[in-house]
């Protein structure tokens, strides 16, 4: 064994190991491939007619906001041996209530009204996150399947609540939400990093990471070391669906529209996709919030790229899961393992057989 | 599929309501005797005893998709009452999923309904379950969506406005507004889809010959206002602002482009031009305020021409494979005030 010298090459190595890392790496590569299209791609302009900044990362960034919220609760809930399917659904069924309260409130522009309608959605989002935490944690039901009907739960809901049809509503506050700049910045990035944020802080900072993560591993265990699961699945999946409802809200926001079949649709696997990226393992006992992050920014990423490269729409899903294949093949640890020793096989052939050598003298 | 003394005792109580109603509920002549499914046809009454009488008819709808659809569905379910004759199930499929349609339309063949009317959300796919259909008897009729390939054989008809010729009058219109030609945009609905493959070929059909105007791309997003405006704003940015036309295959879409316009700092109308196909009253307000520049019609409203397609083929009788419905195009902020007070979608 060598002395611990967190040399450059070491402390590289170290961040190689990180799953993350290779979805920065994408990230960046995703950029460069962009960048051979237009070497203009990163440019950001000062838009002419509003005084706000303007391009392609700050689309990206805008864009990346709801898949954050959904990603960061997904992290939490997966870190449980659980999952949370619902969170799509959830983010229409928030998307409902804002656009239908915001509509027979008929305030253009009362702060009062958005405000309301914030609420409203945020609460209905744990509300559902919580049912679906008590069928887990006290009835006993598997978190695929609790979700799952909670999935389907809630698109019928969101239909039931505008009656089916897709509806509008004008409200500048709510509007702002999305579409607004604070410093040139888009609020609805700055809203989502304030929030993922705080969440990190009040995980991490407490014991509850821990305790999550301990759920995760082994719960019985856990339980005999003085947690008790229940309380804490109900938090996580309460917590869960109330970010899919800000995620909701940012998505309708965007148009002031609801679209009760394909606001959040399929979103439930993008966060599930950005939660692995990340590090996640969905047999639970692992928590990296930060690379949840990192993963939603690739998504949105891999979504914009897709447009600006003018990948045929029949292609994109392909296209698509190229990209996250690959990105799975690079962080598997098999994979790496006979990567590395195709190449530099005669060494460490020699070197096993030295070492046998030597413990066999 | 069905027991002769039902059969029989149909066929006896439907000889009695022929002579009574005779003229009340269409012309549903002796026919009726030849097939025991039919006796169903004459039982426009409303007298307790007879609501097994009704015509079954099983609905494969698509369900929430958007204010052209929701307008559509309602009034198939409006027209095919039970006042008319009808037991109408309306099955909308899940989140516009093919395998829950599949479902559906599997198990009203199980059922031994009268007739179903199908609108695929995909369109292909469906060799097998309409095969089944025809094996049962059950007459199908494909209600706006076609299915791919074409085989007509398959079903009875398909009623629908014409995607082909909707698209080619946007087309036309796109040469009338800008005549010097220029860039343009498609925004699809999803891949795989027969509606959008229609649409595509009626706008190539045009713009094939008109080398002036240029295909910059063309991208889905889903018939989805949000997505639309997501896309927008990156196929902007990829071409410098420089795009003319945008060619918007549904109203959501087409209103979606729009924000992403303004939220660019063009004006649209004027630097760029967004032209839509459904023709819904969001769309035609946005019309009279300028934001959208042309809307064409895809009459929904054909609930009528299906009822009177159904009871034609029940009573035996022949029909066209394919019947166009009638629409019509909105090209100024003038025509979109004029029609939205009357506007019931």
């Amino acid at each position: 064994m060598n002395a611990p010298s967190p040399t450059l090459s070491a402390r590289l190595a170290e961040l190689v190991r990180k799953p993350f890392f290779w979805g920065i790496v994408a990230i960046l590569l995703l950029l460069v491939v962009n960048l051979l299209k237009d070497p203009t791609y990163l440019a950001i302009r000062v838009n002419p007619s509003n005084g706000n900044l303007a391009g392609n990362v700050l689309d990206i960034l805008r864009a990346s906001a709801p898949i954050l919220m959904v990603a960061t609760g997904m992290s939490l809930v997966i870190a449980t041996a659980g999952i949370d399917l619902s969170v799509g659904s959830v983010m229409a069924v928030a998307g409902a209530v804002s656009m239908e309260y915001l509509q027979n409130a008929g305030a253009p522009s009362s702060l009062g009204a958005a405000l309301v309608a914030i609420a409203m959605s945020i609460g209905l989002g744990a509300l559902l996150g919580t049912f679906s935490g008590l069928l887990v944690a006290k009835v006993g039901l598997q978190p695929f399947i609790t979700t799952l009907v909670m999935m389907l739960a809630g698109r019928g809901l969101a239909k039931v609540i505008t009656s089916g049809q897709n509806t509008t509503a004008t409200n500048e506050q709510f509007r702002w939400m999305a579409n607004g700049y604070v410093l040139g910045f888009p609020v609805v990035f700055l809203l989502a990093v304030a929030i993922v944020l705080v969440v990190i802080l009040v995980v991490r900072r407490s014991a509850l990471g821990m305790m999550i993560v301990s759920i995760g591993i082994n719960p019985r265990a856990s339980r005999m070391a003085g947690i008790k699961p229940a309380g804490l699945l109900v938090t996580v999946y309460a917590l869960s669906g109330a970010l899919a409802a800000i995620a909701g809200m940012f998505a309708v926001s965007s148009v002031m529209t609801v679209d009760v079949s394909q606001t959040g649709y399929q979103l439930e696997m993008d966060a599930i996709l950005a939660v692995v990226v990340g590090g996640g393992t969905l047999a639970g006992g692992r928590l990296s919030m930060g690379g949840a992050a990192v993963g939603a920014l690739l998504i949105a990423t891999l979504d914009k790229t897709v447009v600006f490269l003018g990948v045929p729409s029949s292609a994109t899903p392909a296209f698509k899961a190229t990209v996250i294949l690959i990105l799975f093949l690079l962080q598997a640890d098999n994979v790496r393992n006979l990567l590395r020793s195709r190449r530099p096989r005669p060494a460490s052939l020699t070197e096993t057989v030295e070492t046998k050598a030597s413990v066999a003298a | 599929m069905f027991r002769t003394k039902t059969w029989a005792a149909g066929v006896a109580l439907t000889a009695g309501l022929a002579l009574a109603l005779a003229g009340c509920s269409g012309d549903d002549g002796g026919d009726d005797t030849d097939t025991g499914t039919d006796t169903g046809t004459d039982a426009g009454t409303d007298d307790g005893g007879d609501s097994g009488e009704l015509i079954s008819v099983g609905f494969v709808a698509v369900g929430p998709e958007g204010g052209w659809r929701a307008a559509n569905e309602k009034n198939i379910q409006d027209t095919f009452t039970e006042e008319a004759g009808f037991d109408l199930s309306y099955a909308p499929a899940t989140n516009l999923d093919q395998a829950s349609q599949i479902a559906a339309f599997t198990s009203f063949v199980d059922e031994g309904v009268d007739v179903i009317l199908l609108s695929a959300t995909e369109g292909s796919g469906w060799e097998d379950s309409l095969t089944r259909a025809q094996e049962a008897e059950i007459p199908v009729i494909l209600i706006d969506r076609g299915i791919e390939p074409d085989d007509p054989s398959l079903y009875v008809t398909r009623i629908a406005p014409d995607n082909f010729v909707v698209a080619q009058g946007v087309a036309e219109w796109a040469l009338s507004a800008l005549p010097e030609g220029g860039n343009y945009f498609t925004l699809e609905g999803p891949a795989g889809v027969g509606v959008v493959n229609e649409r595509n070929r009626g706008w190539d059909d045009v713009m094939g010959d008109h080398p002036e105007f240029v295909k910059v791309g063309a991208q889905t997003a889903n018939w989805s206002t949000e997505e639309a405006k997501s896309v927008f704003e990156t196929v902007l940015r990829a071409n410098n602002n420089d795009i003319q036309i945008v060619f918007a295959q549904n109203d959501e879409m087409g209103l979606g482009a729009a924000l992403a316009v303004e939220e660019a700092g063009l004006t649209p109308g004027e630097d760029v031009k967004i032209a839509t196909i459904d023709g819904t009253k969001p769309a035609l307000e946005a019309l009279a305020a300028g934001r959208l520049s042309f809307v064409a019609e895809y009459n929904p409203l054909f609930g009528q021409t299906a009822l009177e397609v159904v009871n034609t083929v029940l009573e035996g009788g022949t029909v066209d494979s394919y019947i166009i419905v009638p629409s019509g195009t909105f090209d100024s902020p003038e025509a979109a005030e004029e029609a939205l007070p009357s506007r019931e979608y």
